[in-house]
């Protein structure tokens, strides 16, 4: 220790002639063990601060930069570029399209459609498919193929050339009058154009479905089919909305009022009305997009408020469940004027204007990823790009606003791991973990509260099980037992808490489970008739006249108490099946006979589900690992107890029991407590019984017949799955963050509570 | 403790004495009963019994070894119907080994002499009757002949000798020649690409495949050599089969065996169980693989966390400034013992893995990565990873171990040795480490077994179901820190768990199980007896 130190001056050094390399070694020595011990100690908690590092990125916001705009003629009314952004255009609102070099600035290509004697008098852009669409002055459509070829120039970089083709115009709109706009969609059938024209004053939108079918050969054969109307129903509309999929189609009228269509054989048949921001002094709608994925409508409101729309099965009023619109989020209000809603590709994020201000936000969480100036007043069309790494705007002024988007897990935030979130398509909030699914579109569920739950769930039937065991077996142990037998039943505990947990695991799914199943009954019956024929054992023991009593050694008592209770829970087994057939008779689904059987009645009288693979098997395997840990700590804890106190108890007249409940008890409570909070903290983190003997399920039920996934087992099975970087993979980070914190408190705590029993004990 | 009451009234509360003692039984009951039945399916493996003739009331019969009699599922708990599981082994015929019969099917049960177990390199193993024995060098033996058990031993003694040849061919040679392969493929793309001249290296590649041609051939020949040698046998229904006599591992007569016979059986089993590779995606055979990759991994994780939690220790004990600082850093390392194992899985595949392997394959393996498809040499999960994670994870039990033993050092035996003059690293060197050798061997130990049994953190940073090499080998570097390999628990997950055919798996889950619990109570209980002899030692040795 350090009170003894070698301290040597160099007079002593030359006293005592210590060799100068002793001295030299110890130096050294010295050093390295400092070096080393301080080098382990900062591992250890390098871990926590790497584990907490993988999750930051989660929680940081999205990092998007302005870059330079490029300037293109005034008067351009719509955009594309190419997969990377190196050569994007612009289209005028005659129809031609200018390309530009972004690295550069040099105009590269200048393209103009050849329609005459038909003039250009509707565009719109489809940046993502390369699609430029031109609707004519006589409601034709014509369709502008946009598509880059890679080439080498002599220094062999590489550049984007732009090749541009335009189809034949096809007969949308009634003739007599110019298309105000057009919008092309795909689905499984073929290709929709839509095209609006104001006829006499009314609105007028009309569809043609080119039905496109795969031949032998795998070319497609592309027939056009007749021009149909599409909502007749409304002429007034001021905003529409055509998916890309082409499954509904939404349009918005002046006063607010959003009426939605579904495609309905060759049209599109109407679904349902509402008004987003009926209360409002002011009901109209400013701005309305889609959500990628096409079933979630964003619309701003005059007033700033932002609503979230989607369509999800709802409970009609003849009790079908249908999908309708209904209003699943409501985001925060923004600064102004609700202008434009814009989303992004590949995710749920969109980017709301309002106040000469840019919002994006998540439209599933209702986060706020980022806030800047928007630069300009208003904007023609707004692009993401593809891989949700861009943004580019395109102005009144014929200026192409830029942004580097960084962000790299944009659904997330607290709301996604702890909170109660709507999810698209789903009936209401919900917490939920299911990370994987096959569809792009499919949103990853990443709440951490199911395996919360689950973990909380197996911990409480693991302690259930096993505290009342352990904690009578120390006090039995440290109090009562004859020391040579204590001698080897704190080892044979020790070997029970080395037990590796995947043996437990492999017992408790392939060997307990399917064992237990057909006489659950029995073995409850049993377990529950130990308690009270040990009681009653005592209780008659007690009756007995004393020379008989004497007979049993103090300490020795359970060697007499096994056959008893062995007997009684033979007998209690034996009733069992009577017990079912008494209780738990019910008709079996098949035969329409009565059968007993507890797992159908438990599924016919409580509506929950019976998994044989199920809580209380898990629970009674942790118990295996918990006993040994909560027994050696409380057993300590007891048998450290003065033994002055005892002596003092028991020779003021006590009985052994009255010495223990009222003395010894008391006085090791904290250490029992602490023992109590070590179990706790080992079965959180058990992760192999777990993993082998529940079904993994992430359901929060407190259903004790069916399993549950814990946030450990969850780890084990899905992190050697998880893309490294991904959300996935860093929300798995933060659940394991989260069991170390956990675990680490917890067992802090019980440290902390032992410390001041030791301390109390010094006292006493 | 307290002595009974002398006077005759009644002692208040005895009831809950009794109550406390159930705690103690019920526990006993549990450890024993979990080592009872581990030990008797484990065991009951090897073990040959007689297998019957089994016929049935529908006039059909089988042959099979009786696996396991269970309450038959969905029978109604009042009225328990039971039902037998017979393996019949011969899967290339029925599709599957294993058959439930419901037990009031059975009309009797018969034990012919003449029925032969045989165990196979496929298809499981095989309860039939044999005919005649068709041998390697075209003589007949019918199995009426008293010479039919002699001569069929020899068939599979040669059938061993061939496939042992084979072994060492396929394995051992070709191994050598597709490793090679394997580098100069990695050389030619390099060679392309650095456009350096790749003739020598397209000749060597042309040598290796000559090679890897007259190779193949002669494991062909020798397959060949084997291939005469059949079996014609009845199964219980009389279909008749031929079975290849190089495909037999064992033979024996389960209802001739005597008492020794069936012992010596017995242990040959478990001989081949301990010492033998697997067979049968892991159902059957030997884990010696597994075994031995268990037994790396945990001494080079002892070799590792022994001197970083000693000197650790040593620093917290005798060098660091005690004071309240010094005791949350020890708190924390002790709790760190608490958290779960698979946290620590968590960040060996975060860190090790990806950012230290990455970082490694970046800095001295990016040829290979460039050439060789991309594929990570440290960047994915091996041995070395496995054996730092857990490492890491036994730390704080060396740590607090080594603590322990180094402050029940008597304080005089410290003042002694530094009165005489020592310096204080002498004196840790020669006074306090010797003393606390065996605390910090118990210490090691207990991390051995923690390790040994371990799989959640390893089946993120390693442990993989069949390894095709072992992470110790005779080709250098010796110890192949990169390789993935094969670990006890982990076989015992994935035989129990992950298995096609879990009845298969069964009595290989419940052998490995044995072996996996006896190697870690072993350590245990060696732990725990140092650990005695030293609290006896230190109680003369203090005061």
């Amino acid at each position: 220790m350090d009170k003894i130190d070698n301290q040597s001056s160099p007079a002593d050094a030359a006293r005592f002639d210590v060799r100068p390399m002793t001295l030299a070694v110890d130096r050294w020595m010295g050093r390295l063990i400092r070096f080393g011990g301080i080098g382990v100690v900062l591992a250890v908690f390098g871990m926590l601060a790497f584990l907490i590092f993988q999750i930051f990125p989660l929680f940081a916001g999205a990092k998007v930069q302005s870059v330079e705009p490029l300037l293109f003629p005034a008067g351009a009314v719509a955009f594309g570029e190419d997969e990377y952004g190196e050569v994007p255009f612009v289209c005028l609102a005659d129809g031609t399209l200018h390309f530009q070099d972004s690295r550069t600035g040099a105009k590269v290509l200048q393209w103009s459609p050849n329609v005459a004697p038909r003039r250009v008098t509707a565009v719109r852009s489809y940046p993502r498919d390369g699609l430029v669409l031109l609707g004519l002055s006589d409601g034709a459509v014509q369709e502008v193929r946009v598509s880059y070829r890679l080439a080498y120039d002599a220094s062999g970089t590489r550049r984007s050339e732009p090749v541009v083709n335009a189809a034949e115009p096809l007969t949308v709109g009634d003739g007599g009058a110019p298309c105000r706009d057009v919008w092309a969609a795909k689905n499984s059938g073929g290709r929709l154009f839509v095209v609006r024209q104001s006829l006499a004053g009314r609105e007028h939108l009309t569809g043609l479905l080119l039905a496109e079918r795969k031949g032998l050969g795998g070319k497609v054969r592309v027939t056009p089919g007749q021009p149909f109307p599409i909502a007749a129903d409304t002429v007034d509309f001021e905003q529409v909305l055509v998916p890309t999929t082409a499954d509904s189609l939404l349009l918005i009228r002046r006063d607010g009022e959003v009426r939605t269509y579904n495609e309905a054989g060759e049209g599109f048949a109407f679904l349902q009305s509402f008004r987003p921001f009926a209360g409002a002094a002011d009901p109209r709608v400013t701005s309305a997009g889609l959500i990628f994925g096409n079933v979630s409508l964003v619309v701003t409101g005059a007033e700033g408020q932002q609503h979230v729309w989607s369509l999800y099965p709802q409970l009609q009023p003849d009790g079908m469940s249908l999908r309708r619109w209904g209003r699943i989020h409501e985001g925060s209000v923004l600064p102004g004027v609700g202008q434009g809603v814009y989303a992004a590709e590949g995710n749920k994020c969109y980017l709301a204007l309002a106040g000469g201000k840019l919002r994006l936000h998540n439209m599933t969480t209702g986060s706020l990823r980022w806030e800047g100036e928007a630069g300009a007043q208003g904007f023609r069309q707004v692009a993401f790009g593809r891989n949700y790494d861009r943004l580019a705007a395109l102005d009144d002024q014929g200026r192409l606003l830029r942004w580097k988007i960084e962000d790299h897990h944009p659904e997330s935030s607290w709301a996604t791991y702890f909170g109660k979130i709507w999810y698209e398509g789903a009936s209401g909030p919900a917490y939920e973990w299911q990370s994987s699914a096959g569809s792009d579109e499919f949103e990853a569920k990443y709440s951490l509260v199911p395996l919360f739950y689950g973990t909380v769930k197996g911990t409480f039937y693991a302690l259930l099980f096993a505290l009342p065991i352990a904690l009578t077996a120390a006090v039995y142990v440290s109090q009562f037992l004859r020391p040579q037998f204590r001698q080897v039943v704190k080892p044979g505990m020790e070997i029970m808490a080395s037990l590796p947990s995947v043996v437990l695991g492999f017992l408790a799914g392939l060997w307990l489970a399917p064992l237990v199943d057909p006489c659950l009954i029995s073995l409850l019956c049993a377990l529950a008739a130990l308690a009270p024929a040990a009681i009653f054992a005592g209780y008659a023991w007690s009756k007995l006249p004393q020379r008989v009593r004497r007979q049993v050694a103090p300490g020795m008592e359970f060697l007499w108490l096994v056959p008893f209770v062995a007997g009684c829970a033979w007998l209690a087994w034996q009733a069992g099946p009577f017990v079912e057939a008494a209780c738990f008779t019910v008709k079996d689904v098949g035969t329409g006979l009565p059968i007993a059987d507890f797992r159908e009645w438990w599924r016919q009288t409580t509506g929950l589900s019976y998994d044989s693979r199920n809580s209380l098997v898990v629970g009674f395997v942790m118990g295996f690992a918990v006993i040994p840990i909560v027994f050696t700590i409380a057993e300590d804890a007891l048998s450290n107890v003065p033994t002055s106190l005892v002596s003092g108890s028991l020779a003021l007249g006590a009985s052994r029991w009255q010495t223990v409940w009222s003395v010894v008890i008391p006085t090791a409570i904290s250490g029992i407590v602490s023992a109590v909070m070590i179990g706790f903290g080992r079965a959180i983190g058990e992760t192999m019984i777990v993993v082998m003997a529940t079904g993994n399920t992430a359901v929060m039920e407190a259903n004790p017949f069916s399993g549950m996934r814990t946030l450990s087992a969850n780890i084990a099975v899905e992190l050697p799955e998880a893309a490294i970087g991904h959300t996935h993979y860093r929300a798995l980070f933060l659940g394991a963050c989260c069991l170390f914190l956990l675990t680490f408190v917890i067992n802090t705590l019980a440290e902390v509570l032992r410390q001041r029993l030791r301390e109390r004990y010094k006292v006493v | 403790m307290a002595l009974p009451d002398q006077d005759s009234a009644t002692p208040r509360g005895e009831p809950w004495v009794w109550f406390s003692s159930l705690g103690l039984i019920v526990g006993l009951v549990m450890v024993l009963g979990l080592l009872g039945l581990v030990l008797m399916n484990g065991l009951s493996v090897f073990w040959a019994p007689p297998v019957p003739v089994v016929r049935l009331d529908d006039g059909t019969s089988l042959i099979g070894q009786l696996a396991q009699r269970r309450i038959r599922p969905g029978s109604p708990a009042s009225a328990p119907r039971y039902e037998r599981q017979y393996q019949v082994g011969l899967r290339e015929l029925n599709g599957h080994s294993y058959v439930w019969v419901d037990e009031s099917r059975v009309r009797a049960e018969e034990f012919p002499a003449d029925i032969l177990g045989l165990e196979r390199m496929e298809n499981g193993p095989a309860f039939v009757r044999p005919v005649r024995l068709t041998r390697a060098d075209g003589r007949v033996v019918e199995a009426a002949d008293p010479a039919f058990a002699e001569a069929l031993a020899a068939e599979v003694a040669a059938g061993a000798g061939v496939r042992e040849r084979l072994t060492e061919i396929n394995r051992g040679r070709i191994g050598e020649v597709n490793a090679a392969m394997e580098q100069t493929r990695v050389d030619l793309r390099r060679a392309e690409d650095q456009k350096t001249p790749t003739e020598a290296i397209r000749r060597a590649m042309t040598a290796l495949e000559a090679r890897y041609a007259t190779l193949g051939s002669e494991a062909n020949q020798i397959k060949a050599t084997g291939e005469t040698s059949k079996l014609l046998a009845r199964e219980a229904g009389g279909r008749e089969v031929v079975v290849p006599m190089a495909q037999v591992v064992r033979e024996w007569f389960p209802n001739r065996l005597g008492f020794a016979d069936r012992l010596g059986l017995f242990f040959r089993r478990l001989g081949e169980f301990i010492f033998g590779e697997p067979r049968e995606a892991n159902t059957e055979g030997g884990l010696m693989p597994a075994i031995f990759g268990t037994l790396v991994m945990t001494v080079f994780m002892s070799l590792l966390v022994t001197p970083f939690g000693v000197i650790a220790a040593i620093y917290l004990r005798e060098y660091a400034q005690q004071g309240s600082l010094l005791r949350i850093v020890r708190i924390s390392v002790n709790n760190l013992a608490g958290v779960p194992s698979i946290v620590f899985g968590v960040f060996g595949l975060g860190f090790f893995v990806y950012v230290l392997g990455g970082s490694i394959d970046q800095l001295f393996f990016s040829d290979q990565l460039k050439y060789n498809n991309n594929t990570p040499v440290f960047g994915t999960g091996g041995l070395l990873w496995c054996s730092l994670t857990l490492a890491l994870m036994t730390l704080p039990v060396v740590i607090v171990a080594t603590e322990e033993a180094l402050a029940a050092v008597p304080r005089g035996m410290r003042e002694a040795s530094l009165a005489t003059g020592a310096s204080k690293w002498q004196t840790i060197r020669e006074i306090l480490l010797p003393a606390s050798a065996p605390g910090i061997l118990t210490g090691v130990i207990l991390a051995m077994a923690r390790g040994a049994g371990e799989v959640a953190p390893l089946m993120l940073v390693g442990v993989v179901k069949l390894a095709p090499t072992l992470p110790l080998d005779g080709t250098a570097p010796f110890l192949h820190l990169d390789r993935k390999f094969m670990h006890l628990g982990f076989h015992v997950y994935d035989l129990g768990f992950q298995s096609p055919d879990s009845d298969a798996a069964r009595p290989m889950v419940f052998a490995t199980t044995l072996l996996l619990i006896v190697l870690v109570v072993c350590l245990n209980l060696g732990a725990i007896t140092i650990r005695n002899r030293l609290r006896a030692r230190y109680k003369t040795a203090s005061f």
